[in-house]
């Protein structure tokens, strides 16, 4: 008798972005994003790759079309946007872990001030968070004693720490030294591997042949090509064709 | 070796400098015949002249040694007067005395009118110090805000006031404002300070929450806080410890500022200064005093912050 849920997590529809500016970001994309599913984008940059992710907890409005998030339209006036941003993590390019807090304060703070969780459930939970990601040890390290593998770690658990529903990465490995970008991905992996939504933006092609479920190849705003990794990397679009010989 | 003994040299020479501007103040003074005397300036600072108790009204004063109290009953029935805290009586057993004779006399320490005056000046720069963080903080978020009218209204108010000297402020507030609403005379000064202190807050304030990187309030608000939240926890925070700097220059400007409310006759350091100028005719020695003591004030200050930054920079 459970109630039927829509395996389409993510909704977008004939999403439109155009900036103040004329600069016509996303044109006309649509994409739908199954439970448990992990999406990688790539394409090149400024194709809107970026653009289309942030529209997906609203960091940046749309200009025309729809997106629904387990549901609930980000558009609709009356949606409350904090809400649906709960349910949605994200880790960025460039970690934005709050500088001064310690990597356990920045999980603790918004299960304490969003959730209103009580300081010890958050502790106890920000601690085992920690130690997923594989940073028990450097906890009550602030931001700048940590390295960027570690400080995107925290900021991968600081994400899961809001118990989100969907994950979405920003190039999580772009601002990384390259012996850093593995274990980035290991925790990325883990977390695929546990049945979270994610919908990443990445040049790791090793990480979109591996771990995704379907591979979205933008360009121009345009969303040009989607197909299963397999198939993907095997295709003989010319448009794919030229993005990947000049990145590969 | 031989840096160690440059360095030294160079000490040497910065003392020498010292030296000689004291011997060139002293050596002008000597010029125009002017005759120091610092000996009449501690007591303006602490007075330890005794202090007269004297009596409110006509009647018969009754001194009793063995209780050392004296008691002054009225010729026309008021409440009878009981002194018991003195240290020596000026009147005998059984004197009459009129309203207004000193009748015993107390010795100890009292604070001069320098010491009144630095009172006021602290207690009238930590007041409008109070007011014009809570005005400035506002503002300077009613500055960056995405609501024309906050945002006019911020730059109107800071335009105005960054516009017009602080002595012009100080006259309106008293005069004008402080006429229209009643205002004592502090009250108009503090106000007059506040505000004008603000306006620079502000713009301090807006200048360090827009040199916070703006993917600190994404992070935040993707994380479901809302936007005060976010500016609570994560921007301001961090915009602070930024701000502490320029914030302690400018907290160093009130201090400093706070003298011109002298001129609607609050007695701060300053109007104790002219005030004691005038009876001890040792001008020199008074405003070197004056100023010494506001450098105490400033300097507490500026150490205060500095401890401050140091203990914030943990996270650096």
């Amino acid at each position: 008798m459970t109630k039927q849920v829509d395996e389409r997590i993510i909704r977008a529809e004939n999403v439109d972005k155009i900036y103040p500016n004329g600069c016509h970001a996303l044109k006309q994309v649509s994409l739908d994003i199954k439970r448990g599913e992990v999406v990688v984008i790539i394409g090149p940059s400024g194709s809107g790759k970026s653009t289309f992710l942030r529209t997906l907890n609203q960091l940046e409005t749309i200009s025309e079309g729809t997106i629904l998030i387990d549901d609930v339209s980000l558009t609709d006036k009356k949606t409350n946007i904090n809400k649906v941003r709960e349910e949605v993590g994200m880790v960025f390019q460039s970690f934005n872990l709050f500088p001064h807090k310690t990597a356990l304060g920045n999980v603790m703070l918004s299960p304490i001030k969003v959730l209103k969780k009580s300081k010890k459930e958050a502790d106890n939970e920000g601690r085992e968070l920690l130690k997923r990601v594989g940073l028990a040890e450097r906890m009550n390290n602030y931001p700048s004693h940590l390295s960027g593998g570690q400080q995107q770690r925290v900021a991968i658990a600081r994400a899961l720490a809001m118990m989100p529903k969907i994950m979405l990465f920003d190039e999580p490995t772009s601002a990384l030294d390259p012996e850093m970008v593995g274990e980035v991905l290991d925790v990325m992996k883990s977390l695929a591997s546990d049945g979270m939504t994610m919908v990443v933006v990445t040049h790791e092609m090793g990480f979109a042949r591996e771990v995704a479920d379907r591979v979205v190849f933008m360009e121009d705003g345009e969303l040009v090509f989607e197909e299963s990794p397999e198939r993907f990397f095997e295709s003989d679009n010319p448009r794919l064709q030229r993005f990947l010989g000049q990145v590969l | 070796m031989e840096n160690k003994s440059h360095l030294l040299l160079w000490k040497g020479l910065f003392l020498l400098i010292l030296i000689g501007l004291g011997f060139g103040i002293y050596a002008s003074s000597k010029s125009i015949d002017y005759t120091w005397r610092w000996e009449r300036i501690p007591q303006y600072i602490v007075s330890t002249e005794p202090t007269e108790i004297r009596a409110p009204f006509d009647g018969t004063a009754y001194v009793d040694d063995a209780t050392n109290t004296i008691t002054i009953e009225s010729d026309i029935g008021l409440d009878p007067l009981i002194i018991k805290d003195f240290d020596e009586a000026m009147i005998y057993d059984g004197d009459l005395v009129f309203e207004g004779d000193a009748v015993a006399e107390q010795t100890g320490w009292t604070i001069g009118p320098i010491t009144w005056g630095l009172w006021i000046t602290l207690k009238l720069s930590v007041v409008s110090l109070i007011f014009a963080v809570v005005i400035g903080l506002f503002t300077g978020l009613a500055r960056i805000s995405h609501n024309p009218v906050l945002r006019y209204l911020a730059i109107t108010y800071i335009e105005l006031i960054r516009g017009t000297p602080l002595l012009v402020q100080i006259f309106i507030f008293y005069f004008f404002i402080g006429t229209v609403l009643s205002l004592d005379r502090f009250t108009a000064g503090v106000a007059a300070l506040a505000v004008f202190t603000g306006a620079y807050i502000a713009e301090i304030v807006r200048s360090g929450i827009q040199s916070i990187h703006p993917g600190q309030m994404e992070a935040a608000r993707s994380l479901g806080m809302n936007y005060v939240q976010a500016m609570v926890n994560v921007i301001l925070p961090q915009a602070f410890k930024r701000t502490l700097p320029p914030m302690a220059g400018q907290f160093i400007n009130l201090i400093k500022d706070s003298s011109l409310v002298s001129v609607i006759s609050i007695t701060d350091l300053t109007k104790a200064g002219r005030e004691v100028v005038s009876s001890t005719f040792a001008p020199f020695e008074v405003w070197f005093t004056v100023a010494l003591l506001y450098l105490v004030l400033t300097g507490t200050l500026s150490w205060a912050i500095q401890y401050l930054e140091k203990r914030l920079s943990a996270s650096d």
